[in-house]
């Protein structure tokens, strides 16, 4: 069998070595000998791990997904045995070209994820080859000003991916202004929001795009310092990002005299240690002094007195990943997408209950549908899609009467909800509202800082109120009481974590406002998740005693005659509704009510 | 509570290293911290004690930072962790189960313990570990593992430990109800 002259390329991001990438890569190169196989990035196609594209030896590309030991027989047996197409593993290919598969890739814009999956993240030369780094050599070469970078990206219309919207160029601006020897650029790769991995994957999967983005902006204020911040909870991108700064400082790209130029530039990674809190600006620049992640009053806004008192800009890793293809397409090519509010493309990370979910990237003004139905392809339970969360604890939900809404800024906020970093949950009929915001404000109480009385006590005080209504306790006055402190709480706060954190109860209370009722009234929760008002019985007509939910029962509430059909109980008095029976039941015999 | 067994020797001339390469002024406070727990899993008091004497970081600062981060933590931990990611993919797709049948399965039992009870697992909740859609997830020492119910984390931390010849508790019921 020979495997000359083909190449197998294998997605090793966290996603696939989640999936069991690793194994993959084995296999094929235990029974494909003489082929040659890599690995690249994750290509943001989480549904479709383990990824992997087959290039033939007439240079033909052959993608397919869901590649397991089985797959890898099936492909290998289709390109060196001339055996059947395995179709149900295509996902983009010359076999079958309009697959339903390869709408995912085909509808999708990629500027900032142009080479996520492309290419392998430890090799400075695949990325040069794409383009890489003629950017900052086209400034540095030609002598653009520092007022030319500022304009094209002005052109481009760019504002901050980080969640608050920001224009990029204008942000900038306050710090060119400044006079100073010593500047700060800070990538902001902390990716708070729980339900958000673009930034993950552009660090990981294409970290020298990202350094690109900051030399560009370092250049365009005059930054010679940067230090990179990433989440701790991402090790592969630490580690990838770590190994770009090495390999970009051999090449020049970084530190004194860049390229021949006058220009320096130093960038150092920070790992950060676990607060939501610290992904706001000046909590961040706390954070990389050495102190507890707090806020700090603004003004001083950190363009002119940030880290160590110098002025800093603090830029989302999105919106720094554009950069390299703003100034090598120019500003207004990248202005050509999206809609007067809102320019250019966003990315979003699906995921939930859709078929198809990964990282998604759009012109701004598609529609929430396309994204869902035409990408996502919609839901993957037999239960419709009743919602979206947009925008993390900070954000809302946006049920799916308003799908139409087009992606830009002023129409998702009309919404309630927020564009945010672009986490994108989809959720069908059995997620609860009142769970769901009762988890947010879990969250945003617990990551407080707890500078501000409003925020540190006001989310205590709502959380208690929503776990209330969700043991069926409340009463219909707390509805009011939730909507007053919502507002104290948004207007008390200093930074923008207490300003936002009551929007998931705020949003859900708008559209889902009977089924807080329910809670209320009827003692009922519609979707069946709040444990309180739930309860697991056995439909003894389907039970055949096989007795493994009895073995799976942590509280030993289910009992029975092992091997009697119909013979097993649930006692409610030791019941904890934890649905550990549910799961392993096989004959789905088993109801929660 | 705390295991006595897990408590860390602490080798000082390691902490002294530390300190030399990442420095000993305030904006230090946060690498050394990831240092040791790097190092030992947790952050052992005698540590913290020698980082105060060695340092220009006061007492009052260092646990005050140590108390702010969710990474950090003040109590020893068992052989392997195993982390449950809570963020919103996952709490909406049943991760609150895989930590009961987790528990279950490793006998931790009480409201503040996380350890297993023979020092085998530690289990700790994380936010999102950036794998949300395919969620729910958990991650045993550095092994991802997605698309999970409670019995499948099971089965994955099973085979960890068969792999990493540990054994586990015996699973015992016992009377949760609140
Ligand atoms: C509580 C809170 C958390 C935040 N988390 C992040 C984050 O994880 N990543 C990020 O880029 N911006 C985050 N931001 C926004 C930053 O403060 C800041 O606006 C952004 O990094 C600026 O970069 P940009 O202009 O490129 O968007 C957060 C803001 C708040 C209030
Ligand atoms: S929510 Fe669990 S991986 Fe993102």
């Amino acid at each position: 069998m020979n495997a000359q002259g083909i190449e197998i390329i294998v997605g090793e991001g966290t996603c696939g070595i989640a999936a069991g990438s690793k194994e993959v890569i084995d296999i094929f190169k235990e029974q494909a000998p003489g082929a040659k196989v890599r690995s690249v990035s994750c290509a943001g196609m989480c549904h479709m791990e383990v990824i992997t594209e087959v290039r033939d030896a007439t240079g033909k590309s052959f993608m397919y997904g869901k590649v397991n030991k089985k797959g890898v027989a099936k492909i290998l047996d289709f390109h060196l045995k001339g055996g059947a197409f395995p179709e149900e593993l295509q996902i983009v290919s010359p076999q079958a070209p309009e697959h339903e598969n390869s709408q995912y890739l085909a509808r999708q814009t990629r500027i900032a994820l142009r080479n996520v999956g492309q290419l392998d993240p430890t090799s400075i030369e695949e990325y040069q080859s794409r383009d890489g780094y003629k950017a900052i050599e086209k400034i540095l070469r030609e002598g653009l000003s520092q007022d030319q970078v500022i304009a094209e990206v002005k052109t481009a219309g760019i504002r901050g991916r980080g969640g608050a919207g920001f224009p990029t160029a204008v942000k900038w601006g306050f710090a060119k202004a400044q006079d100073s020897e010593t500047k700060y650029l800070v990538c902001n790769g902390d990716e708070g929001d729980p339900g958000a991995f673009m930034d993950r994957s552009l660090l990981e999967g294409d970290p020298h795009n990202v350094i690109e983005g900051m030399l560009i902006a370092a250049y365009a204020f005059g930054a010679n310092k940067g230090y990179a911040y990433i989440r701790a909870e991402y090790p592969l991108a630490v580690k990838n990002f770590g190994l770009a700064i090495e390999k970009a400082k051999k090449a020049g790209y970084l530190g004194e005299n860049i390229l021949g130029s006058k220009m320096s530039f130093e960038l150092k990674i920070k790992e950060g240690a676990g607060a939501f809190v610290c992904g706001e600006e000046t909590a961040l620049l706390a954070s990389i002094e050495g102190e507890r992640g707090m806020p700090r009053l603004r003004p001083p806004f950190p363009a002119v007195k940030g880290l160590f008192g110098k002025p800093t800009i603090i830029n989302n890793v999105e919106t720094l990943s554009n950069l390299a293809w703003i100034i090598n397409q120019g500003g207004e090519a990248y202005a050509a997408y999206g809609t007067e509010d809102s320019k250019g493309t966003k990315v979003f990370a699906l995921a939930g209950a859709v078929k198809r979910g990964g990282l998604v990237e759009v012109p701004m003004g598609t529609t929430l549908r396309e994204v869902i139905y035409d990408i996502g392809g919609g839901s993957s339970t037999d239960r419709p899609i009743k919602a979206i969360q947009l925008g993390g604890p900070s954000g809302g939900v946006i049920p799916a009467e308003v799908f139409d809404t087009p992606i830009e800024y002023a129409a998702i906020n009309a919404t309630g909800a927020i564009m945010g970093s672009g986490g994108m949950i989809v959720m069908d009929s059995k997620t609860c509202m009142v769970d769901l915001a009762k988890f947010f404000m879990e969250f945003n109480h617990l990551e407080s800082c707890g500078k501000c009385t409003l925020c540190r006590i006001g989310t205590l005080r709502i959380r208690e109120l929503l776990s209330k209504i969700s043991e069926g306790k409340g009463a219909m006055e707390d509805l009011d009481i939730l909507e007053n402190l919502s507002k104290q709480v948004m207007s008390g706060s200093l930074c923008a974590l207490g300003g936002t954190a009551p929007n998931p109860v705020l949003t859900t209370l708008r559209y889902f406002r009977s089924e807080y009722e329910a809670h209320i009234n009827e003692k009922r929760c519609p979707a069946a998740v709040c444990k309180a008002l739930i309860s697991h019985v056995v439909i003894q007509a389907d039970c055949t005693g096989c007795t493994l939910c009895e073995k799976a029962c942590p509280t030993d509430a289910i009992t029975g005659q092992p091997k009697v059909a119909h013979s097993y109980e649930i006692d409610m008095n030791k019941c904890i509704n934890c649905s550990m029976c549910v799961e392993v039941c096989k004959p789905d015999c088993i109801l929660v009510e | 509570m705390a295991n006595p067994s897990l408590e860390a020797t602490v080798d000082p001339n390691l902490i002294a290293g530390f300190i030399a390469e990442l420095g000993s002024d305030s904006s230090a406070t946060v690498p050394l911290l990831q240092a040791i727990q790097t190092q030992y899993g947790y952050l052992p008091r005698t540590a913290m004690d020698l980082v105060v004497e060695q340092t220009e970081i006061s007492g009052s600062q260092l646990y005050g930072v140590a108390t702010f981060y969710a990474q950090f933590r003040l109590k020893p931990v068992g052989r392997h962790l195993i982390k449950v990611c809570h963020g919103t993919a996952c709490h909406v797709t049943g991760a609150d189960r895989i930590n009961t049948s987790l528990h279950y399965q490793l006998n931790i039992q009480g409201e503040d313990e996380d350890t297993a009870s023979n020092g085998s697992y530690t289990m700790v909740d994380v936010a999102c570990i950036g794998c949300c859609s395919q969620a729910p997830l958990i991650v045993v020492d550095e092994e991802v593992h997605g698309n999970l119910n409670g019995a499948k984390a099971q089965k994955a931390v099973r085979m960890h430990a068969r792999k990493a010849g540990e054994e586990l508790p015996k699973a015992v019921k016992q009377s949760l109800k609140s």
